[in-house]
């Protein structure tokens, strides 16, 4: 469904909108290097945001319910849960940073004569992928765990914070990135329609990457905990709970948490119904 | 009050060790006259250009000689496995982070005492006020976050490797705001003041930032 949007999108980008009167067909990179760019930031705020409830889970503090992007993830009190969403937006976040900087530079080419330019948002861009490609890193190289989970949340934080601050500190630099044109009514109607179109269909493909990847984590995380049961067992706390009261259960550690997943909300993975696995394994059984 | 008085410990028995050992700032000042030599055959330097090339050598051999002084932050504590020990204690991980940031500020101010004089012996750089001001303010949000990322990496397989990736994306708000207020010292466009208030507000901001996030990193 996501590749199909994405094909309608270019349909709409090529055929729909029309020729930038001053730039020529160049300009059709704009929709999906804004949209790309966008989906990057909504990419990092999932990995900021798993990354702050992971940390404030481990210190016990409450965190039940959070709603962000459209409503696409509904994290339960269950840090490995939010450390997966982490991963997975991480992961994402960085592929979309890569387009736009792609993009950007192939668009940069034939309008501003030079692929690369010290330009405020050209190098807070840079910098952004930068951090979380290091992100990626820490994860990869990190014992798998809870201690991964936790450096890395750290890290994540560290570098959402430090993305803005690397904008505002260059901002008064000469600046050749036009600003923001979206909001203050310069675009022709044809060309908006077309731009907001994309924007969604990115944003749906960045949340259905989101997903797969998600599920991906899942299964590596359940083949580390059969390899190595002690330590993620520790560091998987509920996980933990459940096994304890259902046997049966425990041994399909992938029903269990599907209601989790936003496969199962997308009706992608068919498995019981949510109020079944809500009696069946109440969360707070693990905490 | 208690905190202060464990973190300055932390701090006295870091640059203790160092004293007794002689290790790491012999090794950093050669590093730094090295990193200035290498400055030397890159650049085509002469008595015109000295002047703009010089402050750029500075941060670089600034942020590389601190790349290696963080990494040994935490490589004793890792082979006695005495930071286990140090948080068992009361002592609060906060106060610890503090002592071991202290540390290594106090180390790379001993750098930097070697760097900006060589740096005006070697490539004529006037030495003012406004510039070592620039340099130290730099350096405490620099020692923060460096300490922070040694902290983190310490406990991870290729540490050497991670930490420059994890540090210097992080120290560019710093090399940012300081490049521009060194450069505005010696008398190129920009504005001092705007630049040194910058280094001030990011020393404040990130110094809250570690502090708050230290407790996650420390406390396994």
């Amino acid at each position: 469904m996501a590749v199909l949007l994405m094909l309608l999108a270019a349909g709409a980008i090529f055929v729909y909108a029309p020729t930038d009167a001053l730039q020529g067909p160049v300009q059709r990179i704009f929709y999906l290097h804004v949209s790309s760019a966008i989906a990057a930031y909504g990419c990092f705020a999932v990995v900021l945001v798993g990354g702050i409830i992971y940390l404030r889970n481990d210190s016990a503090v409450a965190c039940f319910a959070v709603v962000l992007v459209g409503g696409i993830i509904y994290l339960r009190n269950d840090s490995a849960v939010a450390d997966r969403f982490a991963r997975a937006g991480a992961l994402v976040g960085v592929v979309f940073t890569t387009v736009t900087l792609v993009m950007g530079m192939l668009w940069a080419k034939p309008i501003w004569n030079t692929f690369w330019t010290w330009d405020a948002r050209l190098t807070s861009t840079l910098v952004l992928w930068i951090v979380y490609a290091g992100y990626l890193l820490v994860r990869r190289m990190a014992e798998p765990g809870r201690q991964a989970a936790r450096l890395a949340a750290v890290v994540g934080i560290f570098g959402f914070i430090d993305v803005p601050v690397v904008h505002f500190s260059v901002t008064w630099w000469r600046t050749q990135h036009p600003g923001p044109i979206i909001v203050n009514d310069a675009l022709p109607v044809q060309m908006l329609g077309t731009f907001l179109f994309t924007l969604a269909c990115t944003l749906v493909l960045a949340g259905v990457m989101i997903a797969i990847r998600y599920r991906i984590e899942t299964l590596i995380d359940e083949k580390q905990s059969i390899a190595e049961p002690v330590p993620v067992a520790a560091g998987h706390r509920a996980e933990a709970g459940p096994e304890a009261v259902l046997p049966a259960i425990a041994q399909r550690p992938d029903r269990r948490r599907c209601r989790d997943l936003p496969c199962h909300r997308l009706r992608i993975c068919g498995c019981r119904p949510r109020w079944l696995s809500l009696v069946v394994a109440s969360p707070s059984a693990g905490a | 009050m208690n905190q202060l008085r464990v973190a300055l410990a932390v701090a006295r028995k870091d640059l203790r060790s160092e004293w007794r050992t002689r290790e790491l700032v012999p090794a950093l000042a050669q590093f730094i006259i090295l990193a200035l030599l290498i400055g030397n055959f890159g650049f085509q330097i002469d008595s015109r250009n000295a002047s703009t090339i010089a402050p750029g050598i500075l941060w670089l051999a600034l942020v590389f000689a601190g790349l290696v002084a963080f990494g040994r932050t935490f490589a004793a504590e890792r082979e006695q496995a005495s930071l286990e020990a140090m948080l068992m204690t009361p002592a609060s991980p906060v106060a610890i982070f503090a002592g071991k940031a202290l540390a290594a500020a106090a180390l790379l101010v001993v750098c930097e005492m070697v760097l900006l004089p060589a740096l005006s012996l070697f490539f004529g750089m006037p030495l003012s006020g406004d510039v070592v001001a620039a340099v130290l303010l730099a350096t405490v949000g620099m020692a923060a976050l460096g300490c922070l990322f040694a902290a983190v990496v310490a406990r991870v397989r290729a540490r050497e490797l991670l930490l420059p990736l994890l540090t210097l994306p992080l120290w560019i708000p710093f090399i940012i705001a300081g490049g521009l207020a060194v450069q505005s010292a010696m008398g190129l466009p920009g504005s001092y003041q705007q630049a040194i208030g910058l280094l001030i507000d990011f020393d404040i901001l990130f110094v809250v930032l570690t502090s708050l996030a230290a407790r996650f990193v420390l406390d396994e």
